[in-house]
């Protein structure tokens, strides 16, 4: 993929719980792109960000991130991540986002965590 | 009728005792001589009290001036009188006619004059007006060129000394002040650095100044010891110090090799030394220079390690004040210093904070002087950094675009794998040159695709530095709030502002360095076997 490019893909594994598949660097060109992503699943209870395609992400795409959590307090979702690497699992800990988004290893971890099978 | 005036030279006169009143020649021939009233002679008096025409002919006055005019032929005497002031006076002699004057003439002289007295009141006020603007304008410039004098007196430059950065700023109230700073060579490889700053302003500060930096040189040549040379200072000024001035001092010698600064102080400010461990004061005794007699001074000495900067300052700094009479003080510019990482950064960020705290309406109260001393920690100076023989992997330009950062990461990431760099931190790498990169794009250059971004990385046997370069100057690096997700969460933080926060994460140790035209920030990393990796 081209550097800077990004595709997100939104699915439903469950009822009320969505993932958002993540392809790509997430940076502050990813704003609208993650926004409509969320749009989309915003009716589920509970959203899973899947970073297992993430090439790239920046302080600024941390900043969308974080924008994304807010929204999601604000509705009452739980914000859910898995596939992130080692480097960026440490840079959730030293923002602390790794307190407001639980992170998982794999997909199937989540989805166990949520007592549900894969669809 | 004859007309005679009086000059209006003899109105202007800056001596406060009454002029003499004189008629002047006119070029029409009927024009009779003209006659001197002096202010002592009994008709200058009777022309300030008499309302309307005098008539010289009936007149019954002992005066040697009305003897002249009418010897003169001079018959009427019409003072002209503004504000109790005999501002002029209209003689006139017999009529053309030989006719004698009527009443209707006497009544048209007595109306002419108050106004002709105001006429010429006004001209009088002008002319002054004109003179005194002439007389401002000469002093202004009499006091550009002292002031275009006084800075050949100041150093053109900074020294430059391998390992060392030196930066100073001088900006007096006035056109001309009683601050100064000096940079000495002296013969053995050493530098003597002095601020001072002489009490009062203007003029005669600016003097004192000029001759006290002449002794302090000429002082220097012989010797080379802070202490001995406020001393010698002392003795030559004290003689000739005008009466209630004298001059504070601060008498730095620094030796570049060692880092070894020995101070002497005459009642200025201390100044602060940033350490790694803080800020401390610099403090010696020491009576101000031009006081007293037979003075000694106490002699001290700090040793400047690499990264630790001096700051000497001159009390026009502290003592502003802000519109609400707040002083600036001590503590604010102890803070300021302990904040910032020295060098002639340093210079713009304490002045861009003195002009926040004053407000754009300040007007400057004193003179304000500061002088910054840092040692780099340049590989050829830093006793950490091995061998000091570095080699550079790759040095390139990368236009300033957004997303430009990818590429430039990517490619350092290649250029560090001539190295033994862990795998493991190769990631950090990147993200640390990666928001470097960004901020110098979108920060520094503006993301102007004509100024690129320069990137050097280099290693030598302990460490690897990527030094990244914009083109936004001597601006410091905004101090964004320590990023706090909590904050951000409840919306009292902008969910942004990452950036230095992971930067400094990510590397061991981070320098910033500026010029008036670059700015570069230095990304270090320790290499396996020289430091625990982080």
């Amino acid at each position: 993929m081209t550097p800077g490019k990004l595709s997100l893909a939104v699915r439903s594994v469950a009822q009320h719980i969505s993932i958002i598949d993540i392809h790509g660097d997430v940076t502050g060109a990813a704003d609208s792109a993650l926004t409509d992503a969320y749009t989309s699943a915003s009716t589920s209870s509970t959203i899973i960000l899947n970073f297992t395609a993430l090439e790239y992400m920046n302080s600024s795409g941390i900043g969308l991130l974080v924008t994304l959590l807010i929204r999601a307090q604000r509705q009452g979702q739980r914000l859910l991540a898995f596939g992130l690497t080692e480097h960026y699992r440490d840079i959730f800990e030293l923002t602390r986002l790794n307190e407001a988004i639980t992170l998982f290893n794999i997909e199937s971890d989540v989805l166990e965590s949520l007592n549900i099978s894969r669809i | 009728m004859s007309v005679l005036t009086v000059p209006l030279r003899k109105l202007i006169r800056r001596n406060p005792a009454p002029a003499s009143v004189r008629a002047v020649e006119t070029r029409s021939a009927s024009v009779l001589s003209a006659v001197e009233i002096l202010p002592n002679d009994p008709l200058y008096s009777l022309c300030l009290s008499a309302s309307g025409v005098i008539d010289l002919e009936t007149l019954r006055l002992e005066s040697d001036a009305v003897r002249q005019l009418r010897t003169a032929g001079i018959r009427l005497l019409i003072p002209l009188v503004n504000q109790g002031e005999l501002v002029g006076m209209i003689q006139l002699g017999a009529r053309m006619s030989d006719q004698e004057y009527t009443s209707d003439d006497l009544r048209l002289l007595g109306n002419l004059a108050p106004q002709a007295a105001a006429a010429l009141r006004v001209a009088h006020l002008a002319y002054q007006q004109q003179v005194e603007a002439r007389r401002r304008e000469r002093l202004d410039q009499e006091l550009r060129v002292a002031g275009i004098i006084q800075q050949t007196l100041l150093p053109k430059a900074v020294p430059s000394i391998d390992g060392w950065q030196f930066a100073a700023y001088w900006q007096p109230a006035r056109t001309v002040g009683g601050d100064f700073y000096d940079f000495v060579p002296l013969q053995d490889g050493r530098l003597m650095i002095v601020i001072g700053d002489v009490t009062d302003k203007g003029v005669p500060a600016a003097l004192v100044m000029a001759s006290t930096r002449t002794i302090l040189r000429a002082a220097a040549e012989r010797l080379i010891s802070p202490g001995e040379i406020l001393r010698r200072a002392n003795d030559v000024l004290h003689p000739d110090m005008p009466p209630k001035m004298f001059v504070t001092c601060l008498c730095a010698v620094l030796d570049p090799h060692t880092g070894r600064m020995q101070y002497a102080n005459a009642g200025h400010n201390a100044s602060l030394q940033r350490t790694c461990d803080g800020v401390i004061e610099l403090r010696a005794r020491g009576m101000p220079l031009g006081l007293m007699p037979g003075m000694t001074y106490e002699e001290k000495e700090t040793i400047l390690a690499p990264e630790d900067t001096v700051f000497m300052y001159s009390d026009g700094l502290v003592e502003a004040h802000d519109s609400e009479r707040d002083m600036f003080g001590m503590k604010r510019l102890e803070t300021l210093i302990g904040e910032h990482r020295g060098g002639d950064a340093l210079i713009a960020y304490l002045r861009d904070a003195l002009f926040n705290f004053t407000g754009a309406e300040w007007e400057q109260e004193d003179d304000v002087t500061f002088v910054v001393v840092q040692r780099h920690m340049q590989p050829s100076a830093d006793p950490e950094s091995g061998d000091g023989d570095s080699t550079v992997l790759d040095e390139f330009e990368s236009p300033s675009e957004p997303g430009g950062e990818r590429a430039v990461m990517e490619r350092v990431a290649r250029a560090v794998s001539a190295v033994d760099f862990p795998p493991a931190r190769i990631e950090r790498l990147k993200t640390a040159v990666a928001e470097t990169v960004m901020n110098a794009m979108e920060h520094g250059n503006h993301y102007r695709a004509d100024l690129p971004i320069k990137v050097r990385v280099q290693a030598d046997a302990r460490r690897l530095s990527v030094f990244v370069t914009d083109q936004g100057g001597d601006v410091p690096i905004s101090q964004a709030p320590t990023p706090d997700l909590e904050a951000k969460l409840a919306g009292t933080q902008s969910a942004r502002g990452w950036g230095l926060f992971l930067i400094k994460a990510m590397v061991d140790d981070l320098h910033v360095s500026a010029t008036p035209t670059d700015h570069t920030v230095q990304l270090v990393f320790h290499l396996a076997g020289a430091h625990d990796a982080k």
